[in-house]
């Protein structure tokens, strides 16, 4: 359906009739196609609108249209780059699409609109081989640097079996591991300042205060931090154009490893977006269950932050603690799920199984106990004096900065914006809990810590009110579409049969379209824009990811600091690494 | 090889091939040197401080209360390769960390072992996909595969226990210039085979729907 009136009949308004035609979508953000020599003034235009900007890009990405076979209302494009933004003062979306010919075609960049297209960009030039002309560094960012070809479009190989053995020798990794080394005058660094050179620290791929395998390479003058380079992709898994080959079913486990400490916070927003695509309702019960389980696993996620941030700053009990009581929530996510970290267990059009009986009384110890711990921690942690002194200013960051830079979830909240989706477009059944938004005023490593420590709470809050309210009902919708399909009729009509032997052996067909679904992590923000060529599997699977937005900004966030400011930083960016690479 | 003799009050686990001579005291206990120092290295394995993704959180898991690794001589964490014995290889071998992984097994010191944990470390596992090198094993030799998506802790010590158990028999020269060189290993047997009869007399599963 095309709206012509609101964002749509604006740009009509101001650009000409019929100069942007509008697509439709099964998500409803409007969606608008403007050429290449003018999508930069329809872009500045959003930006700077008045009465409601489209102040943040949320995202940067582009489709391979050349083997697409449902683009009914589309103009012809080899490929097309789609823009994100998002307007927090009128609370909506747009999207702007421009359409490319040629096999590698090229377009201006946007990096002096929004700061944080310069890693977008990076990314789609190295996804897709789409130059943007004018990009400070477009270089590549996920794949390394001796790599040939840019694997999501569609000629490349997807899977790593269809390129031969693999094979490397000592030798072969000694030359690949010069081509990563940091040169200075590659991001426009200089090596010394008139009588003094500077120090070039390389933190990483591997080390203990990254909580991961990323790097940065720091510009140090004596103490001080200059400048920093983070060199991320070290955790790329391909998990984009995994989604090219999966069933819209057999993709769900691999949404619970792109942010692997959220689990199934990860599901959904995936299955959102495949049920707006086939159109699928989900039973209350389905949607309280839901929403019960994702709480739980912000609370296992928070505390794993909570606790790997007290322990960069040199505390040790509260990490034993915190992960001791990861362990007790890990016991309610293993009898309702059977597994652990990755249960997979969210589905299109509801979830795996019904709860188990006895359930409710594991989740009421579990409220009870964690509310005690929580205010332990904040004694131990929080009232620290040490950790104030480490972390109150430093990592600052404004409100202006954090909407410019894409920064999504705590993070953002931290500066001081009141921007959470559960409250603001409440998805999944959201609408019917109370709870409270914490926001905070510094913007700094502490009211970072201090968002995650009061979301805690608010989890706990949103968990007690899904014990005490359960609805009776089925957990999992009927619609056919839903999968695997409920069992009951299987075996009474032949149609029934049918539909359940398809959607259990091929999958279900999801009809053409594209759909983002848009959803509160434990991070922030996570999108997943899938299109559907009304095929069993996903013909493009984007997947937006909000540790990515906030590790760009970590040259920002310590320039002028000291390593152990880097440090206490890093902790308090809740941040996961398969979550930046994908 | 010279016979060591050992004088403690309590011995906690008697290494391979000791022996308590009948005509001696109580706390007096004989045993071939190699045998010795292979017992004192299964009890003192220590863990380079590495991960690649899931899997590292589970491993680290294990260091906490609950699990307490430290029972097996493993919670000393090594952040620096040349510390440390054993490398974990917890996670998804990315082809842009693959030449890091061999650059810092490289860099520990003999005698080291390696640990394959999880399934994409020892497979590629769910990720069939370009960015992610199909098994560890095709560049680094591996001592002990655990499975799981990622291994629970448990699973995970598991792992540390066999490979403590190959450890304690192998055969390793006393120096470079001392006895025969080279390393004689056990046999490393395949559990899906040798746990089987006992996995296959369990019939009574619990249902699923009971906490």
């Amino acid at each position: 359906m095309i709206a012509t009136t609101g964002t749509i009949g604006e740009l009509s308004e101001r650009f000409g009739a019929g100069s942007l035609p509008a697509q439709s979508t099964k998500d409803g953000v409007p969606t608008v196609w403007a050429g290449a020599e003018r999508f930069r003034e329809v872009l500045t235009w959003l930006k700077s609108r008045e009465g409601g900007s489209y102040s943040m890009l949320l995202d940067i990405t582009a489709i391979d249209e050349r083997s697409r076979a449902h683009r009914e209302d589309q103009p012809p494009a080899d490929f097309s780059v789609v823009y994100y933004l998002v307007s927090m003062e009128r609370n909506q979306d747009v999207r702007v699409k421009v359409p490319l010919l040629g096999s590698y075609p090229s377009l201006r960049t946007i990096t002096d609109l929004w700061p944080n297209a310069d890693w977008y960009e990076r990314e789609t030039w190295d996804m897709f081989g789409i130059t943007f002309e004018g990009h400070p560094h477009l270089r590549r960012i996920l794949t390394p640097p001796w790599w040939e070809g840019h694997p999501l479009r569609k000629e490349h190989p997807a899977r790593a079996t269809e390129m031969g053995p693999y094979h490397m020798s000592s030798d072969d990794a000694q030359r690949m591991l010069a081509t990563l080394e940091f040169k200075p005058e590659d991001w426009g660094m200089k090596r010394e300042n008139g009588d003094h050179q500077y120090m070039f620290l390389n933190i990483g791929p591997q080390h203990p205060a990254t909580h991961g395998i990323v790097r940065f390479t720091v510009q140090l003058d004596g103490e001080e931090i200059v400048d920093l380079v983070p060199d991320i992709g070290f955790h790329h898994r391909g998990a984009e154009k995994m989604g090219e080959r999966q069933t819209w079913h057999t993709y769900i486990p691999y949404t619970d490893r792109i942010d692997y400490l959220g689990g199934l916070l990860n599901n959904f927003p995936y299955v959102l977006a495949v049920e707006k695509l086939a159109g699928i309702e989900v039973p209350e019960r389905a949607q309280v269950i839901r929403v019960m389980m994702a709480e739980l696993f912000r609370v296992i996620s928070h505390l794993v932050y909570y606790g790997t941030f007290s322990a960069d700053l040199g505390q040790m009990s509260p990490l034993f603690w915190m992960f001791n009581d990861r362990e007790r929530a890990f016991d309610i996510v293993e009898a309702v799920t059977g597994g652990r970290m990755h249960p997979a267990w969210f589905r299109i059009g509801g979830v795996a199984m019904d709860l188990p009986a006895g359930w409710d009384r594991m989740m009421r110890d579990f409220i009870t106990y964690m509310r005690r711990r929580i205010r332990d921690y904040d004694v131990t942690v929080m009232k620290n004096r040490i950790v104030k002194a480490r972390t109150k200013g430093i990592g600052l960051v404004s409100k202006e900065e954090a909407v410019a830079w894409g920064a999504t979830g705590p993070f953002l909240r931290a500066s001081g914006v009141d921007w959470d989706l559960r409250k603001k477009r409440p998805y999944g059944g959201y609408e019917k809990f109370e709870f409270d938004v914490p926001v905070g005023t510094h913007g700094d490593s502490y009211d970072r810590v201090a968002m995650h420590v009061e979301e805690i709470r608010q989890s706990l809050r949103i968990m007690e009110q899904c014990l005490n309210n359960m609805p009776a009902g089925h957990y999992k919708s009927d619609h056919p579409l839903a999968t695997p399909p409920r069992k009951e009729r299987t075996m009474h009509d032949i149609e029934t049969l049918i539909n359940h032997f398809l959607g259990v052996s091929w999958g279900p067909v999801v009809p053409a379209g594209e759909a983002i679904a848009v959803a509160e992590g434990s991070k922030g923000n996570h999108s997943y824009y899938l299109v559907s060529d009304g095929g069993t599997m996903s013909y493009r699977t984007r997947i937006r990811t909000p540790s990515f937005a906030h590790i760009q900004m970590v040259p920002m966030l310590c320039r002028g600091l000291t390593i152990p400011d880097l440090v206490a930083i890093l902790g308090s960016i809740d941040y996961v690494l398969a979550d930046i690479d994908r | 090889m010279g016979l060591v003799v050992l004088r403690r009050k309590r011995p906690i686990g008697l290494p391979h091939g000791l022996e308590r001579p009948s005509s001696s005291a109580n706390d007096v206990y004989l045993s071939r040197r190699n045998d010795l120092i292979a017992w004192g290295r299964k009890y003192s394995m220590w863990p380079f401080n590495f991960g690649l993704s899931c899997c590292y959180v589970e491993m680290a898991t294990s260091i906490t209360s609950k699990f307490d690794i430290s029972r097996f001589g493993s919670e000393i964490i090594r952040g620096s390769p040349r510390e440390a014995d054993v490398m974990v290889v917890a996670g998804t071998v990315f082809a842009k960390m693959a030449p890091l992984v061999l650059h810092m097994y490289e860099q520990m010191m003999e005698p080291r072992w390696v640990i394959c944990m999880g399934s994409c470390a020892s497979s590629g596992g769910m990720y069939d996909i370009y960015s992610v090198v199909q098994g560890v094993d095709s560049f680094l030799p591996v001592d002990v595969y655990v499975q799981g998506c990622p291994p629970s802790p448990d699973a995970f010590m598991r792992g540390l226990v066999l490979l403590g158990e190959a450890v304690a028999t192998e055969k390793r020269p006393l120096s470079w210039v001392v006895g025969p060189q080279g390393v004689i290993r056990t046999v490393k047997p395949s559990l899906r085979d040798t746990m089987r009869p006992e996995r296959q007399k369990q019939t009574d599963l619990r249902s699923p729907d009971e906490v």
